[in-house]
């Protein structure tokens, strides 16, 4: 029987990875709400902003999360390029299902460019702060794990303004929950897509960098995080924001909670377990449905 | 009376198949509800299509205001004056009435004049102001047909183009529907109407039109027309009190 101190700890460690989740999710989520397209290359682009953190610390010996004020407007710009040039070029009637063949391409490619300018060498930032943390009620917390979660709950927090307060994220919301509405009301549904793919990658260079904080990367990393945010999106329902988050705040925390008695590799298989629960039992997601696009 | 849209001689379909509409025209006076009834497959939708910019004439003309607007983008035909309202419901789901009713003004730049336009549609259909706070996705179906005429007349366009409004609605709300059909009338703004339940468009249009295979088979009053005992026999399933001819069997 685990000790209370001991699932004390891994709650707030399943809390604060389930916000990175969900920040992640949040991502991936909103590409397949815009246009249904399932995006394979969202955690290649993950470890391409850890790399550049690392290499931001590494070689210029700046604070990495300083690197987001570069990465952070290069993803947005990649992020509408790839959508423009790309993916608008798919023809509707089998735009899914080839979104999974060119973003999967594309990840390779990343792979192969990482692989090609860092090696596969495991890469590791060593941070000043980097083995500080805090005890709380018997539980100690990594400075490193909190400023991740904070990153992620600044990041989320930021999407959900954009998306509720502001005139793109209205547009952004109706394009997603009735395009041929929403150009009847003279939303310019290609461009807001565009800009909206632009965020998801954004938030792959948020989320990217608060992974590079405490976790060792090399190229193929991506293949490990894939799944679990797939898993993650489809459990709280395809295109919702708000469901991706609950999703991934409930399964980081079973996550966290399964690794005391099955330890770090099959405590994974919770993600698929419960894509597995949820394709057969209800497809169309748990946190999803009528609250869908809630944001 | 002048015209607010006006469709001449259109000739319009999809891809490289045959021509849905061969030399279909049609004006709608300001002012006026004009429907379009006739069977399956006579082109009604289409000409709301084009109309709306959605599909672009083979050859003919588009008149909004007078002015030839044949080709333009949906985007700069709402600009001209055009609001088409789907067929089905359009509302975004996840929105709340009044997220949806402002997204209607989202090409308005004026804050003053969107409140204005707000105000005015909140006047003309009380269930969008009863509403305001609520998810559109969770109202009645009819209520959803008036938060998207609602949302079409922010922008205080010339003509709303209607393509079926009553589908899928219960008879109460079929009658509330065209109710508010009327009342945007009533308020200033010219309607081309499409509908299946072509008896009770009838009798909520100023005129009708009957379409058969892409072309203008009558036109005329709406009230003539549900007079004709021919139009009423071939489209609107019989005259109410008049005996009906057996089927002939074998």
């Amino acid at each position: 029987m685990p000790s209370g101190a001991l699932l004390f700890q891994s709650v707030v460690l399943g809390l604060l990875l389930g916000g990175l989740y969900a920040l992640l999710a949040a991502g991936l989520t909103l590409y397949f709400g815009i246009m249904r397209v399932v995006m394979i290359a969202h955690s290649a682009f993950l470890i391409l902003a850890a790399y550049l953190a690392w290499w931001w610390h590494e070689r210029l010996g700046l604070d990495p999360l300083l690197s987001m004020v570069v990465t952070v407007p290069l993803f947005f710009a990649a992020g509408v390029l790839l959508q423009r040039m790309l993916l608008a070029r798919l023809r509707p009637a089998t735009l899914t299902m080839m979104s999974v063949l060119l973003t999967f391409a594309v990840a390779v490619l990343i792979e192969g460019l990482l692989g090609y300018a860092f090696t596969g060498t495991q890469r590791r930032i060593q941070l000043d702060y980097g083995s500080a943390g805090f005890g709380l009620f018997g539980a100690r917390i990594a400075v490193v794990k909190l400023i991740a979660f904070g990153l992620a709950g600044i990041a989320l927090a930021g999407l959900y303004l954009v998306l509720k307060r502001t005139r793109f994220g209205w547009a952004l919301r109706a394009t997603i929950q009735h395009p041929d509405a929403a150009r009847l009301v003279g939303i310019d549904t290609e461009r807001i897509a565009g800009y909206g793919f632009g965020i998801g990658l954004a938030t792959a260079a948020v989320g990217g960098t608060a992974l590079a904080l405490d976790t060792t990367i090399y190229p193929s990393l991506h293949w490990h995080w894939i799944g679990p945010l797939m898993a993650i999106i489809v459990v709280g329902g395809l295109g919702s924001v708000p469901g991706a988050a609950a999703a991934a705040m409930l399964l980081g925390l079973l996550q966290s909670l399964l690794q005391i008695p099955m330890g770090t590799t099959w405590a994974q298989t919770v993600f698929y377990l419960a894509l597995f629960a949820t394709l057969a039992f209800r497809p169309q997601g748990f946190f999803g449905g009528r609250l869908a696009q809630r944001f | 009376m002048a015209s607010e849209i006006e469709l001449v001689d259109i000739q319009a379909g999809y891809g490289r198949a045959a021509p849905v509409l061969r030399g279909f025209s049609v004006a709608v006076p300001a002012g006026s509800v004009v429907c379009l009834v006739g069977p399956n497959g006579a082109g009604k939708s289409t000409v709301l299509k084009v109309a709306a910019g959605l599909l672009r004439p083979r050859s003919g003309r588009l008149l909004v205001g007078g002015r030839d607007v044949t080709g333009l983008s949906p985007q700069r035909m709402l600009a001209a004056g055009v609001a088409l309202v789907l067929q089905g419901h359009s509302v975004f789901r996840e929105m709340t009435v009044a997220e949806n009713v402002r997204l209607g003004g989202y090409t308005l730049t004026d804050q003053k004049r969107l409140a204005e336009r707000v105000d005015f549609v909140k006047g003309l259909f009380p269930v969008v102001a009863e509403r305001w706070g609520a998810l559109a996705g969770l109202l009645s179906g009819g209520q959803q047909k008036q938060v998207e005429f609602a949302r079409s007349l922010m922008v205080d366009p010339r003509v709303v183009l209607l393509d079926e409004p009553s589908m899928g609605l219960d008879p109460k709300a079929t009658s509330t529907v065209f109710a508010q059909v009327r009342r945007m009338r009533d308020a200033g703004t010219a309607v081309l109407l499409v509908e299946q339940n072509a008896r009770r468009a009838l009798e909520t249009a100023d005129l009708g039109c009957v379409l058969d295979l892409g072309r203008v088979h009558l036109a005329g009053p709406a009230a003539d027309l549900l007079a004709d005992p021919q139009l009423g026999e071939l489209y609107l399933g019989g005259r109410p009190g008049e005996k009906r001819p057996a089927a002939q069997e074998g």
